[in-house]
């Protein structure tokens, strides 16, 4: 991957939350970069750290207890960690724009969908409210909403949260940001919708040439969407890759569980396999490399309890950090 | 705005709107507004209602008009304020006929803007320019002697400040409807004029309250941590006056003063509320629609007053409401010990505490009549408040 071909890296990235019980490490040391009009996935348990990630990108930890310890966030050769308050803000939006998991609530209550994107609109490209409405209305339908005309002044009860979701999406997109991050967008979602909110993020992906950073725990979407994918556990990396070599040819063990876990089509299986254990708390990590406990591998290797792997090179194009991973 | 009103039927209800219209389901918090809003005439027109000096009179064969001359510059003051008030309500009605709903909000924001700033600097004016004109002449007197003719008296013709003591402590009567006081004055007369104190101890003191509450309210709210731990302890110092004492003491070095008490109940009594918007915003800060309005990079003003307000605004309407109650009872308390404003300017608070008179004995028509004004004003917005409050609350708002 050459460098101008980068849209955003991310480099040695640490969040710290520093919380009543104690210090939780959330995110650790992560690096990985975001091609440009490509689909980066962020793969991993609840807890992992990907919404922390994704959310320090846009500088939206809640501050205290939340706290970026480390590293760089470098889009356009510019550290957005370094920018001022003001300069952030017209990253946001302008340049990244996101979109949340629960379309129930990322709606205010209180203003018509339209009002809603004419703000957004309005806040980063002078229009006049005429434009700035009729944008809204071309929004509206480009995200697949029927009758944009009218629906531009209902009330987000008055829709289903399939299309609620859409007009998350008008309302992120109607900036034209060059990446948009979407934090589980379809995890709320009916699994038909699902799909028709995926497209719709493919097509819109295509027509605006914009980055996507995709964070979610299903892998099925993320087999057919990614292009490039990055497996957290425990706040780190563990495995990076292109979407396909990962899917056949997964090097960590926790990567081969999570695949393992997804139910396939053709095969009878009685039960699927689970990862054994739980995510460990982020207060007490395991010593050595975090996923031994859990590991079938890890769990009576002295190596794996007491050294912890680093994120390495393994193969043209394939980061893991195991002990064990092929090439290691 | 050219727009053309057909361009209406489009537009679906705004906020505003469906406020109105759940607020206007129930019945009885439009009897309390309607009785809130009948207040306000009689506040407004108290002059005109009650006033011992005629609107006109011969005099020498010549024609004078004592009570437009006797009016002062408050008066005119509360004239004007009143004009643009109606004139807002009117420019609302039109807004919503011909400007699209997305701007609307800046444009009310101007219209108000504009408006309260001829109101302010018209007031200024009038009490410069308006000068005070003390009037003693008894016109009553002049007709009585036949020195004068074909006067057009007030429905009530008696004035707040007119003292007779061969008519003191009087029962109601057909001449004193609600009879008089320990000086003999009309006791409907000074109930009207009262409301002007107490209308106006409520509206200011609750609106400086408000205010403050909300904006420390939401700072304290959204920033939380360090700025919050010492807000809230600022916020606790306050809450630790005792408000009585408080306005007490002042009134004992700063003197008797209208001003001064809606001041003082305006600063103690904003805690309350900023806990209730501090609560509120701990709430929405999480909510997802807050972060995406941050992610969308709107600026914090936008995010505090536009998106997070509205939404955590209920629980300071129903206190505010029962705060301008509270006011009123505030201001009725201290001029019942005394420390209110000063006689002859009337208050209800005043008129009460001379139900026990100086003999010992109990005048009930000066008890009463005050009691029932103040209970009535204060329950009329207790009840709006609570249907305010319902209607405001979109979660209990069925989905269309």
């Amino acid at each position: 991957m050459s460098e101008n071909n980068t849209l955003l890296s991310i480099e040695d990235l640490s969040v710290h939350f520093f919380t009543e019980d104690g210090l939780a490490k959330a995110v650790e040391h992560v690096s990985f970069s975001i091609p440009k009009g490509k689909t980066f996935a962020l793969v991993g348990e609840s807890g992992c750290g990907k919404s922390v990630t994704a959310l320090s990108t846009l500088q939206l930890i809640p501050d205290p207890p939340g706290k970026i310890i480390s590293g760089k966030i470098i889009m356009d050769g510019q550290d957005l960690l370094e920018l001022s308050k003001k300069q952030m803000r017209s990253v946001r939006g302008n340049d990244i724009a996101m979109i949340f998991q629960e379309p129930m609530t990322s709606l205010n209550p209180v203003f018509t969908v339209g009002d809603q994107i004419i703000e957004a609109i309005r806040l980063h490209q002078k229009k006049s409210p005429e434009e700035a409405h009729k944008l809204a209305v071309e929004m509206l339908s480009s995200v697949g909403i029927g009758d944009a005309e009218k629906r531009v002044y209902e009330y987000p009860h008055q829709m289903s949260g399939g299309m609620r979701q859409r007009v998350m999406i008008a309302m992120a997109i109607s900036c034209r940001p060059q990446l948009l991050i979407a934090d589980e967008p379809t995890t709320a979602l009916d699994v038909t919708i699902q799909a028709q909110i995926l497209d719709l993020l493919d097509e819109l992906q295509q027509k605006n040439n914009m980055s996507i950073l995709l964070i979610t725990h299903d892998l099925g979407i993320v087999a057919e969407r990614a292009d490039e994918i990055a497996v957290m556990y425990a706040s780190q990396i563990v495995e990076q890759g292109d979407a396909k070599s990962i899917f056949g040819e997964p090097m960590h063990p926790y990567t081969k569980g999570l695949l393992k876990s997804v139910p396939r089509l053709g095969f009878e299986e009685e039960r699927l396999d689970t990862v054994q254990g739980n995510v460990p708390n982020p207060l007490h990590f395991p010593s050595g490399c975090k996923f031994h406990p859990r590991c079938p591998i890890g769990c009576n290797d002295e190596k794996c309890k007491n050294d912890e792997p680093s994120l390495k090179e393994v193969k043209d194009g394939r980061l893991a950090a195991c002990w064990y991973a092929p090439g290691y | 705005m050219g727009k053309q009103p057909t361009d209406k039927k489009n537009w679906g209800r705004s906020y505003g709107e469906m406020v109105w219209k759940e607020f206007a389901k129930s019945k009885l918090s439009i009897a309390s507004l309607v009785f809130i809003v009948f207040l306000f005439f009689l506040a407004i027109f108290a002059p005109f209602l009650a006033n011992d000096k005629p609107f006109m009179i011969k005099i020498n064969g010549q024609w004078n008009y004592p009570l437009f001359r006797s009016l002062t510059a408050s008066d005119y003051a509360v004239f004007l304020a009143a004009a643009f008030a109606v004139f807002q309500l009117l420019l609302i009605r039109r807004n919503k006929k011909y400007i699209e709903p997305s701007i609307r909000g800046q444009v009310l924001g101007r219209q108000v803007f504009v408006n309260s700033l001829i109101v302010v600097i018209g007031t200024v004016l009038f009490f410069v320019m308006v000068p005070r004109r003390l009037d003693a002449t008894d016109y009553k007197e002049m007709i009585v002697s036949g020195s004068a003719e074909g006067a057009v008296f007030a429905p009530i013709p008696y004035g707040y400040g007119r003292t007779d003591l061969k008519i003191r402590e009087q029962p109601p009567s057909r001449e004193h409807w609600l009879g008089t006081d320990d000086v003999g004055s009309d006791v409907l007369c000074r109930l009207i004029h009262g409301s002007r104190i107490s209308l106006s101890v409520g509206f200011v003191a609750v609106g400086l309250s408000v205010l403050i509450g909300v904006f420390v309210g939401a700072v304290l709210g959204y920033f939380g941590g360090k700025v919050d731990f010492v807000g809230m302890r600022i916020v606790e110092i306050f809450m630790a006056i005792p408000p009585l004492l408080l306005m007490i003491t002042v009134v004992a070095f700063f003197g008797r003063g209208l001003f001064l008490i809606m001041m003082v109940i305006g600063l103690i009594t904003w805690t309350s509320n900023a806990r209730f918007v501090r609560a509120e915003f701990f709430k929405l800060r999480q909510q997802d629609f807050v972060q995406s309005a941050v992610s969308l990079g709107l600026p914090l003003r936008s995010i505090l007053f536009r998106h997070m307000l509205p939404n955590g605004i209920a629980p300071v309407l129903v206190n505010a409401t029962f705060g301008i109650a509270g006011a009123i009872f505030y201001e009725a308390a201290l001029s019942f010990l005394g420390f209110g404003v000063a006689p002859p300017t009337p208050s209800w608070g005043q008129i009460l505490s001379l139900g026990v008179s100086t003999s010992g004995r109990f005048l009930w028509w000066l008890t009463l009549f005050p009691g029932l004004a103040i209970f009535l004003t204060a329950l009329a917005y207790n009840l709006v408040g609570e249907g305010l409050r319902d209607a405001v609350d979109p979660r209990l708002r069925k989905a269309a």
